[in-house]
């Protein structure tokens, strides 16, 4: 793809901008057809179930960036709900500092892959494939499968159900997340290197870059932001279970995937991410709001987001089948040859 | 001895681990336990068969699990219909085959990465079977279970085929032109185009075999049980691809060997019960699986970094 383009129609062929078309489209379509969809309480609710998925998929983007790929992020969160439960009941520490250690917890996680990954150079995706069963399979073996933590005390549920300045609390923890990861991953030189290092980690080695110590960065990171996406989630539901978050990994990895991010690395944007997110919760809470559809909304969506996921990938492919289709066009104009179309 | 360094050393430590049992918990090797546990990996082993050949491709496949779910409801829908049971097992590998050309075109024809090729199709397949049939299990006629055999005959039937079918696709990969032409593709694509193998072509078929053998793994799996679920599956990609990787299938593609895949399977089946069986208690068998993939890596991570420096 080329970025270097500008002009109307470069725009028009941004991955963005064809985001928000299909955003757009959404929210008039189910606002034409579902009851109540746009209602404060109803873009509420979206917003609520959708911040641990986006705060998953803001993180995997720098480490899809640089040709990565993190599998473990959704155990991550199971693992640390699990100990924060832990932490809590068991230990009996303050909430508020179970949440901190917590977040340390969560670091660790990311630096044991951050570890394999860069000490031994090691492929990402089997890496995380083992510590995607090994920490769903440590928050297992710690609550014996069945043990769930419940009954925490109000104050420390408020950043799952609370509001502030008028606005679910997630909200803001949402916002400052992806603030914060815009600001690493498009405003910084730290930033730029994650798509170096993506494009050519070797020419980003030559060009002085620390590439282990920025893919470590990049695990570890993922790592603390799953833990507050576990935070998130017990506040969310009120308890804290060992499948928390089952699944999550690949939804963010859709997301990222949709927001335009190039699975090799190097290509992509934060704001991409967003809109991905975007587009992928206002589906599947728009489906449940059409009479009809609602028995089946989940499946559904489920289906288009799937589709949508391969249509993201083939449209990559389109500028250069047009590129290519008006090449042999040129072509086979200059020639003496009869036409047969 | 060096060449199959990586297999023998997890046949040994499979060899170990049963070593250990047979002092420590003798129980383990009774018959008739042993052998409900080796037909329930059965299909996981004709899966982790197929996975061998596209990761040594190059390649990832993560829908099989998806794929499995729905070549199994295939087959029961039609065996419920009162067809007659080769028809139900025909549609259920002819479902996986045009499953896996499904992939098979979007990587090999169109490029694409087949990580979120495979993601979008597993997504979309799971949804899709959820939204047909809604989570009902579907009743199989009578006589349909263990290809109508008497139960323990139909499980050696079970081990039989899949054990079978290793020994064929062994051989296949080894001395056959299209086997070697699967490595050429992944240990370089350029390189195996310019020796004139196709590796789009090599890629699309390895992907078209391992849509069948989902197939085959689901009807393995539906003659277990009187009835199929529609939910089944879920997970049953990483098991395989974990039962690849231990088995020392290399990720970067071009190395493996099939019997090795085999001894990593058996090594992760056989770890949970192990376990209970010297007083572990259950729920540490996902970690532990866990553990030995990344100490699987680990250890080909730490042997090629040892070859960088004093090769």
């Amino acid at each position: 793809m080329n970025t270097d383009k500008h002009g109307f129609k470069a725009l028009l062929l941004r991955h963005e901008t064809i985001l928000v078309l299909l955003l757009i489209s959404e929210v008039i379509y189910f606002n034409a057809f579902g009851r109540r969809f746009g209602t404060a309480d109803n873009v509420t609710n979206i917003v609520r179930h959708s911040v641990e998925i986006g705060l998953l998929a803001l993180v995997m983007t720098p480490i899809i960036l640089t040709g990565g790929i993190d599998l473990s992020v959704g155990s991550i969160l199971g693992l640390c709900a699990v100990l924060f439960g832990k932490l809590w009941r068991d230990a009996g520490l303050d909430p508020w500092l179970a949440g901190v250690c917590t977040l340390g917890i969560g670091g660790l996680c990311g630096g044991f892959n951050a570890l394999l990954i860069t000490r031994l150079g090691l492929p990402p995706l089997i890496v995380t494939l083992g510590t995607f069963s090994l920490f769903r399979g440590l928050a297992e073996a710690i609550t014996q499968g069945v043990d769930a933590f419940t009954n925490f005390p109000e104050s420390c549920l408020v950043h799952g159900t609370g509001q502030l300045a008028g606005q679910p609390t997630q909200a803001w923890i949402l916002l400052a997340a992806a603030k914060g990861v815009w600001l690493l991953v498009q405003r910084t030189t730290f930033g730029r290197s994650f798509r170096a290092i993506g494009f050519a980690p070797e020419g980003a080695r030559y060009a002085g870059l620390p590439v282990q110590r920025r893919l470590a960065m990049a695990y570890v990171l993922a790592g603390v932001v799953a833990a507050v996406a576990a935070l998130t989630y017990t506040a969310r539901f009120g308890t804290a279970k060992a499948d928390a978050g089952t699944g999550y990994e690949l939804f963010a990895i859709t997301a990222v995937v949709l927001g335009g991010t190039s699975i090799f690395g190097g290509i992509g944007s934060v704001q991409g991410t967003l809109l991905g997110v975007a587009s992928v919760a206002v589906l599947s809470n728009g489906l449940t709001r059409v009479p009809g559809l609602m028995n089946i909304a989940s499946e559904l969506s489920g289906m288009l987001t799937g589709a949508l996921l391969l249509l993201a990938l083939a449209s990559g492919l389109l500028p250069k089948m047009l590129a290519d289709w008006r090449a042999r066009r040129h072509s086979s104009s200059q020639s003496a040859q009869p036409k047969l179309t | 001895m060096k060449r199959y360094f990586r297999e023998l050393s997890v046949a040994a430590a499979l060899g170990v681990m049963l070593l250990l049992l047979a002092v420590f918990a003798p129980n383990f090797f009774e018959p008739q336990p042993l052998l409900s546990r080796l037909t329930a990996a059965a299909p996981k082993l004709v899966l982790a068969c197929g996975v061998a050949l596209v990761i040594i491709a190059r390649q990832i496949d993560i829908s099989i699990g998806s794929l499995f779910a729905v070549c199994g409801t295939c087959a029961g829908l039609v065996a419920a219909a009162k067809l007659p049971w080769p028809v139900a097992m025909l549609a259920a590998v002819v479902v996986g085959a045009l499953g896996g050309a499904l992939n098979g075109v979007l990587v090999a024809g169109l490029r694409l990465p087949s990580i979120v090729v495979t993601l979008a199709t597993m997504v979309t397949m799971r949804e899709a079977l959820r939204l047909k049939q809604q989570g009902v299990f579907i009743n199989l006629p009578d006589g349909a279970q263990w290809f109508g055999l008497p139960m323990t005959a139909g499980q050696f039937t079970v081990c039989g085929v899949a054990f079978g079918l290793l020994v064929l696709m062994a051989f296949a990969v080894k001395h056959l032109s299209a086997g070697r032409f699967v490595y050429a593709v992944g240990s370089d694509a350029e390189a195996a185009r310019l020796a004139g193998i196709r590796p789009q072509l090599t890629t699309f078929l390895v992907f078209v075999l391992m849509g069948a053998f989902t197939g085959l793994a689901a009807v393995l799996n539906m003659v277990q049980s009187p009835q199929v679920d529609p939910n089944s599956g879920r997970g049953l990609e990483l098991e395989a691809i974990a039962a690849a990787v231990v088995g020392g299938v290399a990720v970067s593609g071009g190395r493996g060997r099939l019997w090795g895949v085999l001894a990593g399977l058996l090594l992760l089946v056989c770890i949970g019960p192990a376990l209970t069986y010297v007083g572990v208690k259950p729920y540490w068998e996902k970690a532990i699986q866990g553990a030995i993939i990344l100490l699987a890596v680990v250890a080909d991570g730490l042997r090629s970094w040892k070859g960088v420096n004093h090769g």
